[in-house]
């Protein structure tokens, strides 16, 4: 008995120390909005105060920096926690003032004035105004910082330039135009100069804000500021009583007292603990996760929102990289057939895109033969063609191509050899798989004997991205933006995302080259409509020229408590968080999502 | 009392040997035995449910069982009770290899096409869960028994060695071990799939996920024989028989080694399941058995996502099968362990 | 005492073997952390580059264990390049919570593998040595991982514990005894899945030896001498089959450390394994390596005292000592 107690107490004690403890202070009311104050007006947005939403999230954050993060669970804190200046809407993906409230661009598109909001202040109180997006800017472009950021900021090889022209007033230069500039601006947090020149003059910028950092040293203008952050579990963010929203009856928003993000881990823990209520929002659903939380969820009431095609897009690639100097000469070999046009197009043909969009998505997902779907309404080129599945015709264009068939129905090419080659995928992303099994049997339909190797995912990038030692391999890309230039690196041929073919000095072909022109064109080109047509040209030589084979892409799907209001999840990431500042909890409960 | 004990011990040792054996020949007989090729997608058919066996229609009984295909509906299947497929033994079917030596497509039982036997259900692309038990438990059970006995010859070699010699000899060998537990398995596994080509047979395939899962077992064997190969070497009868001119290597053979076999059985019908179990993670790294290939490791990986495990229970037949497998491995070794032990 | 000093020499050499070689298994993997950036088509390789350097991650191999040996002996351990923190502190926050669960899972596992195990033995071939049997091979058979999913979902449908984390969101607000339950709820699925699945492997060890002391001559004819049951099974045989539960014990000591890691990511348990698990697969190598001395160093502890325990348990090693070494 005596050993009992004495573990209890152990228990006791460790479980007192493991907790970071934090004084339990009451959640701090809005400031009531001054006079002084430009405020942006959530037109229509009206809600009730009080409760606190907890999100869980697939991994631990590991900053709260914003210049240096990099992974998409820390950026979904640093989200709520800061603000830019012109915002993406995520419902209506076009771009809405935020600190900025109006901005002139210049004729040729390369000026943009900015008018920052007067009297706005961060969430320690302090004043925001020009300095600090001077500063934020400065240290966005340092080099020796390396900030991912700072690739945004880079036009063609040259920076784009802040210049501050009054307290309020920024001017920003870009070296050439660009098209959808203001979109650029949306994920670059504005940040206190006040709590961050020290740290960066001294060059210890990288140690800021980790997450060890008291909550006294962060500030931010976004809807919620830091609390509290225990090491392993959570971090708890508070009301930012000097938010510059107020919603449509001039309350200032956010409506939520606390916003808590568990840190869940495994998509199964994270349904389970929606399920059971720990939990009030969750996103990045898979169909079968979906469907079960659907039919079978125990929860009392959820709203569970199926948001259809999302912009991400899935696709084979064959390896046409320049393999000369690596001793590669399987593969090499292997190439006459992938740098063979008709080879793609009867591979495209034998794709069953329907059984991809059943099995692998539950019905939940979209057959794609481009790498724009019906998820991205603004950009994608209805026009292509949709060729439903033949075995003839993938037949006949392999006998047109010089291939052949065994006896025994294998396929081998004109000199004989046997068509055997592999295709890898990420063993973490359970859909790529799946896909890469029923491509496996549609092309054993074919006589080609295709291998299926998993692997681990910074293992498959290796390959594909620097050894280049594979045949085929499965991924997929998009999601970031809707708007086409963040794709540039993928189309253009000396782009670094160039999956098909990395690295080339030239354009391999004559329609690389075209797109390379169009690519250039499109992201200098203001008119949206022209843009929509070049951009639509690059589609149509994209989907003839089959560099990749285009799968499917899965619907977006989300999920919240039937008490969430204002739950608008969307197809652009963070679905459902990028409105926190209007969530609001129903009902009267003020300490909903305790259980 | 020995005598009847011993008598007793036999019949049970005949009985589990006979169910071992009927195991292992059901699964060598897989192509014979399974209606189905295990890597033929039904599309149409996924997650089905196992289908269930009628003797009764609405008018009568029949004394040949029959079937009735699984129709989709909005969240599952209905039987579609307007046909009606009657199960016949010693079917033409898909063709297979029996034993590796000659093509045929004679099997046990089957319905005509278009209708399906799926008497395990079907997996997410409509394949049949029976025939993939089967097929999967032929790779499955011969690399765990491989694996095993090689991490056990590992082990107890250098146990025994360790045990016996004592003093720096075991240092070193202790040291190595635990050298070798504390090191960053996955890295490594990481590391082989890279230097390897990408593509390796399945015979290769076979070979290496054996070598590799038992290569890196080793270690706690050889720490459990060396624990009791200490304690025995100082045994009366040892140091007698040493006194009588034995050499190291008879001591070893004829009284020491003994003393481990406890220990080795114990460890073996342990490490069988866990070895084709261990599959789960070897895949991750692409260096399990890949697709389309059916094995007890890669069908149970399915079962990782928690709304397949509650939705499709019929995908644990892999694990249900393993368990059968075990349970007669625990027992047969458990049985002979008495048996050394009443001699 | 000349044990302990060659024991701790030996330790001291183990860990810088260690280390090495963390050091080059972790060269053979392919992939770096920032590989998720470059597929990211918005991020030049020049910002990789440079994120790389300041990282000196692409300095030779051997300058960098020089750095990492001198962070060691600062007590610091590396540095994270996820967190941008020091690693030791990081590991350290963890360990406890992971030392929580294994201390209180082994516990126990051996408190009740000990005597279910004599008494299976004991009652060689009743009900209770059946149902182990059953039960044994289900745990065993049964791939740990789809145990656990099974248990966690049981627990969450039925709501009969917290299903993650160490505490509920609303700790600090709970009085000293409120806060002690609450840990124990959200403990115990991890410590029913660790328990479930160690005590199937050592109940059957103790078993088995026991089996084989029972049917030894000296143990017949102690019965036939007339001493009782419990006094046989306590004085005579325990001490002897106590052999390979020792070197089983060490296992559980050396794995008190790293022997939970998937039920901790299973479970959402805010222990080492997902920090490190999460570490090994974005190749943060520092946490990796920084988590694998951490569980070297209870392995050689481990091992230690279970060495410590066999000299001391069975005399006979002692002497064997004396006389090899």
């Amino acid at each position: 008995m005596n050993v009992i107690a004495r573990l209890s107490l152990l228990v006791c004690l460790l479980a007192g120390v493991c907790v970071a403890g934090a004084s339990s202070a009451e959640n701090p009311a809005p400031e009531n909005p001054g006079k002084n104050e430009e405020l942006q007006r959530v037109a229509d947005t009206s809600g009730r105060y009080g409760g606190h939403l907890t999100v869980g999230q697939r991994a631990e954050p590991k900053t709260l920096n914003p210049v240096i993060a990099t992974d998409a669970v820390s950026r979904e804190v640093i989200g709520r926690l800061n603000a830019d200046l012109i915002e993406i809407n995520r419902a209506t993906q076009q771009t809405e003032p935020a600190l900025a409230k109006s901005w002139k661009t210049s004729a040729d598109g390369r000026i943009f004035t900015l008018q920052l909001r007067r009297g706005i202040r961060f969430s320690d109180g302090h004043a925001f105004d020009a300095d600090d997006v001077i500063f934020s800017f400065a240290v966005y472009m340092d080099e020796n910082i390396d900030s991912p950021q700072r690739d945004l900021l880079i036009i063609d090889g040259k920076p784009m330039t802040v210049a501050k022209i009054g307290p309020y007033t920024v001017r920003f230069t870009l070296p050439r135009p660009y098209a959808a500039a203001e979109r650029i601006f949306d994920g670059l947090a504005m940040l206190p100069r006040h709590l961050l020149e020290k740290p960066y003059r001294e060059g210890k910028f990288a140690q800021a804000w980790s997450l060890n950092a008291q909550p006294s040293e962060i500030a931010g203008l976004g809807p919620f500021r830091l609390k509290q952050y225990v090491p392993g579990q959570r971090i708890v963010a508070e009301r930012n009583p000097y938010y510059w929203k107020v919603d449509r009856d001039n309350h200032r928003l956010p409506y939520l007292d606390e916003m808590v993000f568990l840190f869940v881990g495994t998509e199964n823990a994270q349904v389970l603990r929606f399920e059971a209520g720990e939990t009030d929002i969750i996103s990045r659903l898979s169909s079968e996760n979906f469907n079960l939380l659907a039919h079978e969820g125990t929860r009392v009431s959820s709203q569970l929102a199926d948001l259809g095609p999302s912009l991400e897009y899935n696709f084979v690639v064959f390896n046409q990289n320049d393999l000369t100097g690596k001793k590669l000469d399987a593969i090499a070999r292997k190439q006459v057939w992938f740098r063979d046009l008709k080879f793609r197009q009867a591979v495209n043909a034998a794709i069953d895109r329907d059984g991809i969009v059943r099995l692998v998505y539950g019905t939940r997902g979209t057959p794609l033969w481009g790498n724009v779907g019906p998820g991205n309404k603004l950009w994608i080129n209805q026009a292509i063609s949709h060729p439903q599945r033949s075995l003839e015709t993938a037949r006949q264009l392999l006998k047109s191509a010089g291939f052949s068939w065994k006896t025994n129905g294998e396929l081998v090419d004109g000199s004989g050899e046997t068509v055997d080659f592999t295709i890898v995928t990420s063993s973490s992303n359970a859909q790529r798989m799946k896909m890469a099994t029923l491509l496996q049997d549609d092309l054993s339909h074919l006589g080609m004997q295709v291998h299926v190797v998993p692997l681990e995912f910074r293992a498959l990038i290796d390959r594909v991205f620097q050894s280049f030692d594979y045949d085929a391999a499965i991924m997929g890309l998009g999601g970031g933006d809707a708007d086409p230039n963040p794709e540039m690196n993928v189309w253009m041929s000396s782009g670094t995302s160039h999956l098909w073919n990395l690295g080339e000095k030239q354009p391999a072909t004559d329609w690389e080259r075209e797109i390379d022109q169009l690519m250039q064109r499109q992201m200098v080109e203001l008119d949206y409509n022209q843009r929509k047509r070049t951009y639509d040209r690059v589609q149509q030589i994209i989907s003839e020229n089959l560099p990749f084979i285009f799968l499917a892409t899965p619907n977006t799907l989300a999920g919240a408590d039937g008490r969430v209001g204002n739950f608008h999840p969307a197809v652009l990431d963070p679905n459902t968080l990028w409105n926190a500042d209007e969530l609001y909890i129903r009902g009267g409960l003020e300490n909903a999502g305790t259980r | 009392m020995q005598v009847r004990v011993r008598c007793k011990m036999s019949g049970k040792i005949t009985w589990l040997i006979i169910l071992l054996v009927g195991l292992h020949l059901l699964l060598l007989l897989a192509g014979f035995v399974a209606p189905y090729d295990p890597a033929a997608q039904n599309r149409e058919l996924p997650y089905a449910p196992p289908t269930r066996l009628h003797l009764w229609d609405s008018s009568r009984f029949h004394l040949r069982p029959f079937v009735y295909p699984w129709s989709p509906v909005d969240d599952g299947y209905r039987e579609d009770r307007s046909q009606a497929y009657p199960v016949h033994a010693f079917v033409r079917g898909d063709s297979y290899r029996f034993l590796g030596l000659f093509e045929s497509n004679l099997h046990l039982f089957g319905v005509e096409n278009p209708g399906k036997c799926l008497l395990l259900g079907a997996d997410a692309f409509g394949r049949d869960e029976f025939s993939r038990v089967l097929y999967g438990g032929q790779i499955s059970v011969a690399a765990g028994i491989v694996a095993t006995a090689v991490t056990l010859f590992v082990g107890s070699v250098i146990g025994v060695v360790a045990g016996y010699y004592g003093g720096w000899i075991d240092e070193t060998l202790m040291g190595t071990t635990e050298l070798f537990l504390s090191l960053p398995w996955l890295y490594f596994l990481l590391g082989v799939r890279a230097f390897l080509p990408l593509h390796v047979s399945a015979v290769r395939t076979f070979f290496l996920l054996t070598c590799v899962i038992g290569l890196i077992g080793w270690a706690r064997p050889a720490r459990l024989v060396r624990g009791v190969v200490l304690s025995s070497r100082t045994r009366n009868y040892v140091s007698a028989a040493r006194g009588f001119g034995g050499a190291d290597f008879y001591l070893l053979r004829r009284h020491i080694a003994p003393e481990t076999f406890g220990v080795l059985l114990t460890q073996a019908a342990m490490l069988v399941p866990r070895y084709i179990a261990a599959e789960v993670a070897l895949s991750f790294f692409g260096l399990g058995v890949n697709e389309p290939t059916a094995s007890w490791g890669n069908m149970l990986s399915a079962l990782q996502q928690y709304s397949v495990l509650i939705s499709y229970g019929w995908l644990l037949a892999p694990a249900a099968a393993l368990f059968v497998t075990s349970v007669i491995y625990y027992l047969l070794a458990d049985a002979l362990h008495s048996r050394l032990e009443s001699r | 005492m000349s044990y302990l000093v060659r024991r701790l020499v030996r330790g001291i050499l183990l860990l810088a073997g260690v280390s090495v070689l963390c050091f080059l298994f972790t060269e053979m993997a392919p992939g770096s952390f920032f590989d998720e950036m470059r597929v990211n088509p918005q991020i030049s390789p020049e910002t990789i580059a440079g994120l790389r350097a300041q990282h000196g991650l692409d300095q030779p191999l051997v300058v960098r264990y020089g750095r990492w040996v001198k962070s060691a002996l600062h007590a610091d351990l590396g540095y994270s390049i996820a967190y941008n923190t020091p690693v030791a502190p990081l590991l350290w926050s963890r360990a406890k919570n992971t030392l929580l669960l294994t201390l209180t899972a082994m516990v126990l596992t051996w408190g009740i593998s000990l005597p279910l195990g004599l008494w299976a033995a004991a009652k060689r071939g009743g009900v209770l040595d059946r149902a182990i049997t059953v039960i044994s091979s289900l745990l065993i058979a049964v791939p740990e991982i789809v145990i656990a999913l099974a248990l966690l979902a049981t627990a969450a449908r039925w709501r009969l514990t917290p299903v993650g984390g160490m505490v509920s969101s609303n700790f600090e607000e709970l009085s000293g005894w409120e806060q002690f339950r609450d840990v124990v709820a959200h403990l115990t699925l991890p410590v029913v899945i660790l328990v479930l699945c160690e005590s199937a492997v050592i109940v059957r060890h103790v078993r088995a030896s026991v089996l084989e002391v029972l049917g030894a001559s000296y143990v017949q004819t102690a019965r036939g001498l007339g001493i009782s049951r419990g006094r046989l099974l306590f004085r005579h045989v325990l001490p002897v089959a106590a052999n390979p539960a020792i070197s089983l014990f060490g296992f559980s000591l050396a794995g008190l450390i790293s022997g939970s890691m998937l039920v901790e990511v299973i479970c959402g348990w805010p222990g080492l394994g997902p920090l490190v698990l999460d570490a090994t697969f974005s190749r943060d190598l520092y946490v990796v390596i920084g988590g694998i001395m951490f569980s070297a160093l209870f392995m050689l502890g481990g091992n230690m005292v279970a060495d410590i325990m066999l000299m001391v348990s069975d005399p006979r090693i002692r002497t064997g000592a004396a006389d090899a070494g």
